[in-house]
């Protein structure tokens, strides 16, 4: 090896972000993981869970797109459909075993419905972290 | 789960404080710092919210 080579610093390898970013939304914090930031993924992962789960624990109300309504609600249940699906597989987890949130007054399940949007939208934060990562925008 | 509103916003300022934190600095002591500030920044508007919300409305 010749005195004056440049060598490569340390990093993770370069992962495809094709795969990446599907992959960091189901399973948030997996991005990380995949690029060897192990206490970074912990983290998100067990942030974004908690969030849902408060959501969720709050009997919060999960958004569906309709046709009903004016344009400005129907973009607001779009928006929050949106962004409950960010939560990835907590979102079809939770589907998938029927929650549907009792129809019951008071402010909790207001609370709740905005802490399941915030759980896909701290996710999506988390994806073009990972995304930046990936592409070595940061480190 | 029966949490008060201010127990619901200071969990909700927690969870947005450390992702906040995680994804946008450089180093461990920088996302250490911008959490922090972050959450702050959380009970500021808190406080001054509340306290406005109570002086306009008597």
């Amino acid at each position: 090896m010749p005195a004056n080579a440049v060598t490569a610093p340390e990093s993770a390898p370069l992962k495809s972000p094709i795969l990446l970013i599907p992959l960091s939304w189901f399973v948030p914090g997996a991005g990380h993981f995949l690029l060897g930031r192990k206490g970074r993924a912990a983290i998100i992962f067990g942030t974004v869970l908690l969030t849902f789960l408060v959501g969720i624990a709050m009997r919060g109300t999960l958004f569906h797109p309709t046709d009903n309504g004016d344009v400005l609600s129907r973009l607001i249940q779009f928006g929050g459909y949106i962004a409950d699906m960010a939560s990835g597989v907590f979102y079809f987890a939770a589907v998938f075993m029927g929650y549907g949130p009792l129809d019951v007054a008071g402010y909790a399940p207001d609370y709740g419905a905005k802490f399941l949007v915030a759980a896909g939208l701290l996710n999506i934060l988390a994806i073009v972290d990972a995304y930046e990562i990936c592409t070595r925008q940061k480190d | 789960m029966k949490l008060d509103h201010f127990e619901t916003t200071i969990l909700f300022a927690l969870v947005c404080s450390v992702i906040l934190g995680l994804v946008t600095k450089k180093t461990d002591e920088e996302r250490l710092r911008y959490g922090l500030y972050c959450f702050g920044c959380f009970m500021a508007a808190l406080f001054g919210i509340g306290w406005a919300m109570r002086l306009l409305h008597g």
